[in-house]
């Protein structure tokens, strides 16, 4: 019922919002692209203020919600009472919602309950391990995906393009967990190739350069993995992307004019078939937040995946909440980043 | 002097005649919309090869255990050489840990997948359709709000909620399972109905039937929404394959589908520890997942291209 009244009410902001960001439009017609940019601000606002009301619900709604978990069933009830105080409890939900969306917006996201510090600080520890597992995945991914794409695409209709499209079949059709396990029975196990979890073999003091060389063999394995269903889904992108293209008018025109064939492909083709898959890229990438935790799991990789899974088993709430919102954030942002880029990188678009 | 004579032509009729010989063959070759779209998907090799699979998939999963009389749940391991065995004529797939049959466990933990990954398909599709007619047909605040709640939907980083909301509200029976994906495999399929919805309500044939007196309800349901069917089968049948997969992530992670029950992801995960003595334990699983998804997407996309009216016949 609360959240339903919330829903209706935070309707009318948005709505609202969006009648103060014409009023802006209004005043400002020349710069299309800016009142473009914050007009979708102004709506991205309530829609993350719903996302945030709706997973503050759903950690209270929980059997076994917080109050369980911070309650030691030995505590007197003066200790109980005090820490009732102390971490709000007493206050009714929507009371304790704004008290921590308060704290959210300044970036405190209250103590986590297993390791008692604050929750902004485990983030920032697991944040970096988990960029840079997406990171290189993503590099990776985008160098492969542009290459397979623009191959099956000049090869359109032969035999490298159905086997390629058979391959793409397969890297969506199978669920990551298996190409974990696969590539982790295949490489760690038969061939011994490659270690199958951690980031660093633990126990031994290596010099930098060792380290470094350690690092990178636990690296490749989650790497590969996490970037095989990118894979799959940009090259299909790329190929039909430059399929468009070289149907284009201006195509025939470079050619007509002597530019050879690779050149025609790469500085008058590729440059723009990119465009659109720059848009899916930033997409994909607003994952970053939740996007690696099946691999890190399963490798694992110490990122915000095994950190989520770890917060699952402890009932710590706290993280789970600024993870979720976080995750949320993450994604609203970089769908909007993709429109904008989507305007930038090519003006014939215009937002009304 | 006729005039036909002159020119060498004997009359009209003749002249006509292999053209009506050719008429009557295209009246009988006649086909109706249904066959149409039938015979263009029979055309599609590869989508056959899929739907074929998953007949031989489904009578085996559902008629195979009436064959195969071997109790899944049975224990046996009276030798070390029962348990996590090879496939052997005995035990086509193996044996796990404790010596069950992994031929007749793979039977029912793919009725559990299959079951679980059609039914959520169903109900998310009914979420999806019902949302997106609304939101289409009506517009205005309705829209604007059914749309925002599917923008929250979106949003939401999607395994993460999927684990939270297992470890919440699920009892690990198929059907919490089912639930708890199908709210979240509703979204796509709203916002496409949505879309064919507003440029359906606009042509000719709502006006017409709208003017003879049906109501909202009626040009909804059986006016407007059979128009949209095409592109609804197609996501549908794609989403079977996607709510294998999720299914599959949930058990194996062990917030899905809770033990003595056999899924193929709960079968994968119980093999897990056992990888290095008996990886037949993941294969079988995995590749009858890989092999049911893979065959659903290439039946959606060959269903997909036969019902494409656009395209021509090739």
């Amino acid at each position: 019922m609360v959240l339903t009244m919330l829903c209706v009410s935070m309707y009318t902001i948005s709505n609202s919002l969006c009648l103060a960001s014409n009023i802006l439009i209004l005043a400002a017609p020349e710069v299309f692209m800016g009142r473009y940019i914050i007009r979708r601000i102004l709506q991205a606002i309530p829609l993350l203020i719903l996302v945030s009301v709706f997973m503050f619900t759903l950690i209270h709604l929980m059997p076994g919600g917080p109050e369980q978990v911070i309650f030691n069933p030995r505590m007197t009830a003066d200790v109980r009472a005090a820490m009732r105080i102390r971490f709000g409890l007493d206050d009714p939900i929507p009371i304790q919602y704004l008290k921590w969306l308060k704290n959210a917006l300044t970036g405190d996201f209250g103590f986590s309950f297993a390791n008692n510090v604050s929750v902004s600080t485990v983030l920032s520890e697991r944040f970096s391990a988990t960029l840079e597992l997406f990171g290189y995945a993503l590099l990776f991914a985008l160098v492969i995906a542009i290459g397979l794409g623009v191959l099956s695409s000049v090869r359109q209709g032969t035999l490298t393009d159905y086997g390629l499209t058979t391959a793409t079949y397969f890297g969506i059709s199978m669920p990551i967990f298996l190409f974990a396990l696969f590539g982790q029975y295949i490489f760690g196990v038969v061939l011994h190739w490659l270690p199958t979890s951690g980031m660093n073999t633990l126990g031994y003091t290596l010099s930098p350069i060792d380290a470094l060389v350690d690092h990178l063999q636990h690296l490749i394995l989650p790497m590969l993995v996490l970037s095989i269903t990118f894979i799959a889904g940009w090259s299909r992108y790329m190929r039909s992307s430059m399929i468009e293209i070289v149907k284009q008018d201006y195509m025939r025109t470079a050619r007509a004019k002597g530019v050879g064939p690779v050149a025609v492909l790469i500085q008058h083709a590729l440059r723009n078939a990119l465009i659109p898959l720059v848009t899916v890229v930033a997409i994909d990438f607003g994952a970053v937040a939740g996007g690696a935790t099946i691999t890190e799991r399963i490798f694992a990789w110490p990122g915000m995946g095994q950190l989520f899974f770890s917060s699952l088993e402890s009932r710590d709430y706290p993280i789970l909440l600024a993870m979720l919102t976080l995750g949320s954030f993450f994604v609203v942002a970089f769908n909007l980043l993709a429109d904008v880029l989507y305007g930038v990188l090519d003006p014939r678009i215009r937002y009304s | 002097m006729d005039i036909s004579d002159r020119l060498g032509i004997s009359s009209i009729e003749e002249e006509m005649e292999p053209f009506l010989a050719e008429t009557v063959e295209l009246i009988q070759k006649r086909r109706s919309q249904g066959r149409i779209i039938f015979d263009r998907f029979l055309r599609n090799r590869v989508a056959v090869g899929g739907a074929v699979f998953l007949i031989f998939l489904f009578l085996y999963c559902f008629a195979g255990p009436l064959i195969w009389r071997v109790d899944p749940n049975l224990t046996h391991f009276t030798k070390v050489s029962d348990t996590l065995a090879s496939p052997t004529w005995e035990h086509p797939f193996g044996t796990d840990s404790v010596g069950r049959d992994q031929f007749a466990r793979a039977m029912v933990g793919g009725q559990v997948s299959l079951v679980v990954g059609m039914l959520s398909m169903l109900l998310g599709i009914a979420i999806g359709t019902f949302i997106g007619a609304l939101a289409g047909f009506y517009g205005g605040w309705l829209d604007n709000l059914l749309m925002r709640v599917t923008d929250i939907v979106l949003a939401v980083p999607l395994y993460l909620l999927l684990f939270v909301l297992s470890v919440a509200f699920s009892d690990g029976t198929p059907r919490t399972v089912i639930l708890i994906i199908a709210v979240f495999s509703w979204t796509y399929a709203a916002r496409l109905i949505r879309s064919e919805f507003l440029a359906l309500k606009e042509r000719e044939f709502v006006m017409a039937a709208r003017t003879i007196g049906a109501g909202n309800v009626r040009l909804m349901f059986r006016h407007i929404l059979p128009n949209a069917l095409g592109p609804i089968i197609v996501n549908a049948t794609l989403l079977v394959g996607t709510n294998i997969i999720t299914e599959s992530v949930l058990s194996y992670f062990g917030f899905g589908i809770q033990p003595p029950t056999a899924s193929w992801g709960a079968m994968i995960s119980a093999g897990n520890d056992f990888i290095d003595a008996d990886p037949w334990m993941v294969f079988i699983p995995g590749l009858l997942i890989f092999a049911t998804v893979l065959s659903f997407n290439l039946v959606g996309d060959g269903l997909r291209d036969a019902l494409d009216p656009y395209m021509t016949e090739r």
